[in-house]
């Protein structure tokens, strides 16, 4: 039982003060509830949870301590979820160009676009109605194939927000609006063979000279330490990735790739991830011509690790994922396999230390009213690194502004 | 004549009327055909079809628990308990939910459709901020497999409209969602063509940055009020030549000007009115600007912030079709709250509608009508299956002037029906069956029911 043994060295005061974060100095627990791990260990009926410092450090312990104790009463209790690919913190209005900072024309590498993220954006409560905990937020739409770095936020919406960096380099391929595909692919191969000699000449003459920020960044897609999210759709360009895959051993990610299906073996046995929308359906493209609503359970079944992400105008909508996730569950996806392309999934090819009920992971926990992918559903309990959060969003103020009656004008309602 | 002066349509007229002898011998009556590109629809087949034990919702407020639903001749016969016919089909619909045909008020498929190449850029015609003269059904690429994929979420019925970059974008039309290889094949008999309006950040912004009116919110009131001002002018000169001509004098016809010609024709009541407006203020003043000028401000598209006026729009008898929760890709978007059909909805009189304007959506409109149920459910609200189920098929069907038609499932209605494997209220939820005018047009588990467009055909 030591990992229910707590510090008390943080008075209550000093407690009271810590926004939402890293450390919880309260140890709390959830007990009699259905936990969804998303581990091997699948689903455990009538079971505890505890956490502590941020972290879960207990799955059933045998006697639960804890400064607080929630009765789950037969709930489900999932990973809170992990929603990728969008700018959640970098947009307010899309159509606001002074509240847009995800994409810079001039962007490229290393480019950092988490330095602009906003964590009082009001995008970020509303997410959390979605169960979302955790986001890979992406830069894109620069001049260069290299839209830059993406980052790891947590949903808390504090200052302090945890903020992982330098989780993937953003490239993007596929359909042009003007030019050649094959130019796009080959700009990709020249840069990974121009860092590949950079990194040979080094390792030979001992150069000491210091290495660029897009130099440690190649340096590590190209040891396969950083994931290379590469968005692509079509069949016959993503035969040509995974040729580039094998010639520089890097760690290839898909994203987008609707027609990745009907290359699903050779995507299983080379152990790429394929980040897609459940709910792309039509052949919006010539690149696209195999969307379809059973395409997460198709590649699922042929043994592709799956992350589900929202599509469209994806920031606004990432409470959609759970809804998403059960469409792709509607159309064949395993309700487990749906869970993990939300949360396990995600956390592993991000090597982001969350997206699992288990011990040491961070403590983003979400307890249910019902199934979470149902429309009925709702969210009862939110904690983000051990600590609750509310899901309460301004449109939750304007409702009750303007459904509340009052004698006065509506503005004298808050 | 004076007062013509300022508009082109008013040279036109008065040259028209200078060399008029009104008192000859009667030339032949000039008459404006008004059906100019007819609908050829047929039903796919007709055969009767007895549908047993479902579940219900009859899209009037009711939900009929383990009922019967009988097709005969493309109508809806009869709904009831244990109903004893000799039907070519019955279908064991035990488990089942059965609901009207959904309805989509709001959609571009054909105009906008897939692929979205550039050469299917066919939804608005941004050359002029008033463009009452083009017809959207002069657009639509019936091939487009959006439709396919809508009809597979249950969409039997769905009005096309031009997109929204002009304060006047256009007529839209309504389709019935059969396959077909033309546009008239598709067309909805006698169902009233749309004008699609528009409000705020579209218009201003695609006409400001070419330097021409509007620019501006008031520049848009403005371009509605000059439109309506000559509409009313055109509408006058083709009254008085009627009267004139029943009174047995010789008059001219005015110059015929189609544009002209949609908006006399919702002067006259026969168009409705279609309007892109997201806010409650904006709102607020196009139903004073329908007043000014007599004709009926009609069904309010998107209106994001129609909760804040869900009394103002029951008492002008508008509908309003709105998302769920569709919100913060422009300003005019921001204040998005996930009841706002459900507030719009609750006023006496109202006419709350969930609309697509999304290829991808109206997929799954049943869906959307599910998120906000749930949603206003959680917050005070107590809406039932069978009340939600209107806001996709009879308000829908109002709103379109196609409800003595279809949107219900009652006695003499056409038989536009989808079997669904549960609730539709699901997120699981699956369109089994669709039927069309009695007609099966869709099935699940029958690939000889699911039609696939040329584009798609032969594709590897």
């Amino acid at each position: 039982m030591k990992n229910l043994s707590r510090s008390f060295s943080l008075s209550l005061v000093a407690a009271g003060l810590l926004s939402s974060g890293f450390a919880s100095a309260q140890s709390l627990a959830i007990v009699n509830a259905t936990l969804h791990t998303s581990t091997e260990q699948g689903i455990l009926e009538n079971a505890s949870i505890i956490m502590d410092n941020g972290k879960i450090t207990a799955i059933n312990p045998t006697q639960v301590q804890a400064d607080k104790v929630i009765d789950a009463k037969g709930q489900i209790v999932t990973p809170g979820f992990i929603s990728s690919i969008n700018q959640l913190g970098l947009v307010e209005v899309s159509a606001v160009a002074g509240s847009r900072d995800a994409g810079e024309e001039k962007a490229g590498i290393d480019f950092d676009v988490s330095l602009a993220y906003n964590a009082h954006s009001s995008l970020i409560p509303y997410a959390r109605k979605g169960g979302v905990t955790r986001d890979v937020i992406t830069p894109h739409g620069g001049d260069s194939i290299f839209a830059g770095l993406a980052s790891v936020v947590d949903l808390s919406g504090s200052f302090d927000s945890d903020i992982q960096k330098q989780a993937a380099l953003i490239v993007d391929l596929g359909e042009r609006r003007k030019g050649s595909r094959a130019f796009t692919l080959q700009t990709l191969m020249n840069k990974l063979e121009e860092h590949q000699r950079k990194a040979s000449k080094k390792s030979k003459k001992d150069d000491d000279s210091k290495p660029s920020t897009e130099d440690k960044v190649m340096a590590k897609v190209l040891s396969g330490q950083m994931p290379l999210v590469v968005g692509v759709s079509r069949a016959a360009d993503i035969v040509e990735l995974l040729k580039v895959k094998k010639q520089f051993g890097i760690k290839l990610v898909l994203n987008g790739a609707q027609d990745a299906v009907v290359v699903k073996e050779k995507l299983a046995q080379a152990q790429v991830p394929v980040i897609i929308s459940a709910m792309d359906s039509l052949p919006s493209s010539f690149d696209s011509l195999h969307a379809s609503l059973d395409n997460a359970a198709v590649l699922e079944k042929a043994g592709v690790k799956v992350i589900l992400t929202v599509g469209g105008d994806a920031s606004h909508n990432i409470y959609q994922l759970r809804f998403d996730a059960g469409n792709a569950v509607s159309y064949g996806m395993s309700q487990h396999g749906a869970l993990k392309a939300v949360t396990s999934n995600v956390a592993d090819v991000f090597g982001i230390n969350a997206g699992r009920l288990e011990v040491g992971k961070a403590a983003d926990v979400v307890v249910w009213s019902n199934d979470p992918f149902e429309l009925s559903s709702h969210v009862n309990t939110m904690i983000i690194n051990g600590e609750e959060v509310s899901t309460q969003s301004r449109q939750d103020k304007l409702r009750d502004r303007y459904t509340t009656e009052s004698t006065m004008p509506r503005a004298y309602t808050k | 004549m004076q007062k013509f002066a300022p508009s082109l349509l008013a040279v036109g007229l008065a040259a028209a009327l200078v060399g008029c002898q009104e008192n000859g011998p009667q030339n032949p009556k000039i008459t404006i055909n008004k059906n100019p590109y007819p609908s050829t629809y047929k039903p796919v087949a007709i055969s009767s079809t007895l549908i047993t034990n479902a579940t219900v919702l009859t899209g009037t407020g009711e939900r009929l628990d383990d009922t019967d639903v009988l097709l005969v001749d493309g109508k809806v016969k009869q709904v009831g308990k244990d109903l004893s016919a000799d039907a070519d089909t019955t279908i064991d619909a035990m488990g089942k939910w059965v609901t009207p045909g959904i309805i989509d008020v709001h959609s571009h498929l054909g105009a906008y459709p897939s692929p979205s190449v550039e050469s299917h850029q066919d939804g608005n015609e941004m050359t002029s901020p008033n463009t009452a003269e083009v017809w959207v059904e002069h657009s639509v690429w019936p091939q487009d497999p959006g439709f396919n994929r809508a009809r597979e979420g249950g969409i039997t019925s769905l009005q096309i409209l031009p997109g929204s970059a002009n304060l006047f974008g256009g007529r839209g039309v309504t389709l019935k969602n059969v396959p077909a290889h033309t546009m008239q094949a598709m067309k909805f008999p006698d169902a009233p063509n749309g004008l699609k309006m528009a409000c705020g950040e579209n218009p201003k912004r695609v006409y400001g940055r070419q330097g021409t009116l509007p620019s501006t919110r008031m520049g848009n009131m403005a371009g509605y009020r000059m439109a309506w001002a000559e509409a009313q002018e055109y509408k006058r000169a083709w009254d008085k030549y009627d009267a004139d001509y029943e009174a047995g004098l010789n008059p001219e016809a005015p110059i015929r000007d189609i544009k002209h010609d949609t908006l006399r024709a919702v002067l006259e009541g026969e168009v409705l009115i279609h309007n892109h407006c997201y806010k409650a203020e904006e709102m607020a003043m196009m139903i004073d600007l329908s007043k000014e000028f007599n004709y009926h401000a009609g069904t309010f598209h998107h209106g994001v912030e129609a909760y804040k006026i869900a009394d103002l729009l029951a008492d002008n008898g508008s509908c309003a079709a709105l998302w769920p929760d569709w919100w913060g890709f422009k300003m005019e978007a921001y204040d998005m709250v996930q009841e706002n059909v459900a507030i719009v909805d609750a006023v006496k009189n109202s006419c709350a509608i969930v609309h697509s304007d999304s290829d991808t959506t109206i997929q799954r409109l049943n869906q959307e009508a599910g998120k906000v149920m749930y949603r206003a459910n959680e917050n005070g609200f107590d809406i039932s299956e069978q009340h939600a189920i209107k806001w996709i098929t009879s308000n829908a069907a109002k709103s379109l002037g196609i409800d003595d038609k279809t949107g219900s499932l009652e006695a003499g209605k056409q038989g536009d029906v989808v079997i669904w494997n549960q609730s539709p209220f699901s997120v699981y939820a699956k369109a089994e069956q669709v039927f069309v005018d009695g007609a099966k047009v869709y099935d699940r588990n029958d690939s000889a029911f699911q039609a696939q467009s040329d584009f798609m055909l032969g594709q590897q």
